[in-house]
């Protein structure tokens, strides 16, 4: 049930009057659970026991912290170790699920290199959706706690509605503690705007999903399943759509996740800012999936040392951060490369951005193309089936020599209309943007290219898989 | 600009160290959507209201629904209009009705056009379309045809076999599954997520979306536009709209071969029990449906080969027949249920060649039940 498919609005119409109904009384946490578990469940029955015990493990966790810390101090070895036992019980859920066949793959070719004739059955096993979010966001509480950044929470009820808030539930955003449990313990003042604002952001998102990342990726899987028989420019040209494609694709259901949580008077934070104006590498991890860049800043960047002891540490604390980063999106060695090119990117750009000359002389579009060009480049790694069809594909791109690469000048021009109005967002003439005929006329074209042209899909969202 | 509402909000978001809004200017207030909401249905009520007046439909003697556009229900639904506005009759049901093997005038209404010597009967026939679906098809797409006279046509192929009656569990691909109940009854093989079930019933009451069906059907190979797009990246979609439809005689499938020529052999085919076939409830529920909506329905069965059958297999045929035959009996349910008609003028189990769509179109001209319910 995601949230472009009409299973998800008729969910949605039923959910939200009972939910208004019910948002003054104390039953509207239990409705916000209750639903939220269903919404799991529609994946796969066992889905809420799996959430369910996240969230009680953290929450027991957390009591044993609060416990702990009055008897022996707040950081005492036994905080600790209950903070252990909530780090370890979150990775352990990703290593089984997430990495267990990476694993195993990795084993079996170490065994088969050794000459040792033994391998470790495949285990086999699905990840399931959301678990990469939800384990996080579980985790940073336990963490907060113990940094003493907020209280314990003392509702269960509450404490796994935060964790499994439908909206958010598949895909993020990555939510703090600190921001989603007190609006969850406040009586929401659902105003008109909230509704409006929340229409506005799930219609731009549908848009985003629907009209454009589903349309790019037909040409990409086109031409990323077989590689081999694209040249150069079907394969640059791919590359560039896939860009895009994820970015309309993950950035679509952040907007939606926003307006379906907005219209319920719940403020999820910003995931997204207009990415690819970014001018250095440092720029885009701040515009791009924030909630994720920010977890990782605060919960393994800055523990690792972060920029406070010399140049070294610091590139190794983001070269880390990075590997690590790419490794969370998938177990698969090209999110390694992938996070160890965007790290190599940020030293680069890190550098340049230290000259006069960077800084004052190369203008902004050129430093945006520089910044777009390479993160472009790094995607291959990203979307590419394994690591030899990646490195075909920038052999090829250098290589192969030229041929009509059959792109539909739809596309381009879609995205030529996008960057340019992401453009004039960030310029003088954003007041042009602001006119009430253009709002209106962008959202009036939206709605009618999704009536009449948009392609029926239940594609599921990129992000899904991580 | 923004409205001052909004600019408030903001300014109190910042206040409260609120989410930011988003990373664009797409934010309208109530107002606003409210003229979005009436543009949107406005543009959703005319739109295909007005693309009847701007693209030419004019059915000629004969015609029939292109083979392309048989799933093309807005078509279908525009056809049953125009078919009303001339006060003829309509002679609906599947391939056998449509012509499968024959020249659109060589069809069963083509023949009793000839023999009423005036066009009379209008072929309203959908390739493919079984019982389950034709129920759909008349309930959601033919409003305009109440209170005329049909020849509704039942083909016992759609009771051959247990997939034939939709029965069976494992899923396939059947035709016309948007016309079928997508809840309510459940039909075992059909199997898509309950998003695409959800869909197909709205676009039966938004014509909106089926005209947008139609505009794929009849302009883009039946792509949607961005797979029409990867097929002809440089092309102008909008150019493809030329606002001429597909001529109704354009399926390429005349063929005047009797079925034992072309190698056809005898068929020990399973009938479903009557009973318990989900085609035959549905072909009852299409009668009942359309004398209560005041139509004089008039019920051609067959006539099926049975000179394909083997002896079993004819033998639980006639039982069949009879079954049949004795409900629309008790129904008070005008019919004809002709004999076999000569082997030779069979293409396969079901469809007559033209000889045997003459033959028919005679044989039924001469009927007493067919002349007091439907010539007279």
């Amino acid at each position: 049930m995601l949230f472009h498919t009409w299973s998800f609005v008729l969910f949605f119409l039923i959910v939200y009057p009972i939910y208004l109904v019910l948002k003054r009384t104390r039953f509207r946490l239990f409705w916000l659970l209750a639903v939220s578990y269903f919404f799991y469940g529609c994946f796969h029955p066992l889905y809420p026991i799996l959430i369910a015990y996240v969230s009680l493990v953290d929450y027991i966790v957390v009591v044993r912290m609060e416990k702990s810390s009055r008897r022996k101090g707040p950081r005492s070895a036994g905080t600790k170790a209950w903070l252990l036992v909530s780090i370890f019980n979150n990775l352990a859920l990703l290593g089984f699920f997430k990495y267990g066949g990476f694993v195993t793959d990795n084993l079996n070719f170490l065994l088969s290199s050794l000459g040792i004739p033994y391998a470790i059955a495949e285990p086999g096993i699905i990840l399931p959706v959301g678990l990469s979010f939800y384990t996080l966001q579980s985790m940073s509480y336990a963490i907060d706690f113990y940094r003493g950044n907020i209280e314990r929470e003392k509702s269960f009820i509450a404490y796994a509605a935060y964790v499994s808030l439908f909206p958010r539930l598949l895909a993020g955003p990555i939510e703090r503690a600190k921001n989603l449990l007190p609006q969850l313990h406040t009586t929401p003042r659902i105003s008109i705007h909230d509704v409006t604002d929340g229409l506005s952001l799930f219609v731009v998102g549908l848009f985003k999903k629907v009209a454009l990342a589903d349309y790019l990726a037909l040409y990409v899987g086109k031409v990323y399943a077989a590689p081999e028989q694209f040249k150069s420019p079907a394969l640059i040209l791919a590359t560039f759509l896939f860009s895009w494609q994820i970015y309309f694709d993950f950035s679509g259901y952040t907007d939606m996740a926003r307006g379906l949580a907005r219209m319920m008077g719940i403020r999820l934070m910003l995931n997204f800012n207009n990415p690819y104006l970014a001018t250095g590498l440092g720029d885009f991890w701040r515009r791009w999936h924030i909630s994720l860049s920010s977890w990782f800043k605060d919960y393994v960047y800055i523990p690792l040392g972060g920029n406070r002891s010399g140049k070294f540490k610091t590139y190794r604390n983001m070269f880390l951060t990075m590997i690590i980063s790419g490794l969370w999106h998938g177990a698969a060695w090209t999110f390694v490369i992938w996070g160890a090119v965007h790290a190599l990117g940020r030293f680069l750009t890190r550098e340049l951005e230290g000259t006069s000359f960077y800084k004052e002389k190369v203008p902004r579009l050129v430093k945006q193309l520089f910044v777009f060009v390479f993160i472009t480049f790094a995607w291959i790694f990203f979307r590419a089936e394994n690591i030899s069809d990646a490195w075909l594909i920038i052999v090829r791109i250098f290589s192969s020599g030229l041929a009509n690469p059959y792109c539909p000048i739809l596309t381009l021009t879609l995205i030529f209309a996008v960057w340019l109005y992401q453009f004039a967002y960030e310029s003088r003439i954003k007041w042009i943007l602001e006119l009430r005929a253009v709002r209106v006329g962008i959202v009036i074209a939206m709605i009618i290219y999704l009536a009449v042209f948009a392609k029926s899909s239940e594609a599921p969202f990129i992000y899904l898989q991580f | 600009m923004i409205s001052s509402s909004h600019k408030r909000l903001a300014v109190a978001g910042t206040a409260t160290n609120q989410a930011p809004f988003g990373s664009n200017c797409v934010r309208l207030t109530g107002y606003e959507w409210f003229i979005v909401a009436v543009v949107i249905s406005a543009l959703f009520y005319f739109v295909p209201k007005l693309w009847k007046h701007i693209e030419k439909f004019e059915p000629g003697s004969d015609y029939r629904l292109p083979y392309k556009l048989s799933d093309d229900y807005w078509l279908y639904s525009r056809y049953c209009r125009w078919a009303c506005s001339e006060e003829k009759t309509l002679v609906i049901g599947d391939s056998v009705i449509w012509g499968h093997y024959v020249s659109e005038n060589n069809t069963l209404s083509g023949h009793l056009n000839k023999i009423a010597g005036r066009d009379m009967f209008v072929n309203m026939g959908v390739d493919g379309i079984h019982p389950v679906a034709l129920a759909g098809l008349l309930k959601y797409y033919s409003r305009d045809i109440s209170d005329k006279d049909i020849i509704l046509h039942f083909n016992p192929l759609w009771m051959s076999s247990e997939k034939h009656d939709l029965q069976i569990e494992k899923e396939f691909n059947f035709n016309h599954p948007k016309l079928v109940p997508q809840f309510i009854p459940n039909i075992p093989c059909y199997k898509v997520s309950s998003s695409v079930r959800i869909k197909s019933v709205i676009e039966r009451y938004i014509s909106f979306f089926s005209w947008t069906s139609h505009l794929k059907r009849a302009y883009f190979e039946n792509l949607d536009l961005p797979r029409w797009t990867l097929e002809h990246p440089y092309e102008n979609p909008l150019k493809n709209i030329t606002l001429q439809l597909p001529t109704s005689d354009n399926y390429n499938g005349n063929e005047n071969i009797p079925w034992y020529e072309k190698g056809v052999t005898k068929q020990d085919i399973q009938w479903v029990a009557i009973e318990n076939s989900l085609q035959w409830r549905f072909f009852k529920h299409s009668v009942q449906f359309l004398r209560k909506r005041g139509n004089r329905v008039f019920v051609l069965i067959g006539p099926f080969n049975e000179h394909i059958l083997k002896d079993g297999s004819i033998d639980v045929y006639r039982q069949m027949k009879k079954k049949i035959e004795a409900w629309l009996k008790q129904n008070n349910v005008p019919c004809y249920m002709p004999e076999a008609l000569p082997s030779s003028m069979y293409r396969d189990a079901s469809h007559p060649l033209s000889e045997g769509y003459a033959e028919l179109a005679r044989q039924l001209s001469e009927n007493e039940s067919f002349n007091l319910s439907i010539l007279n």
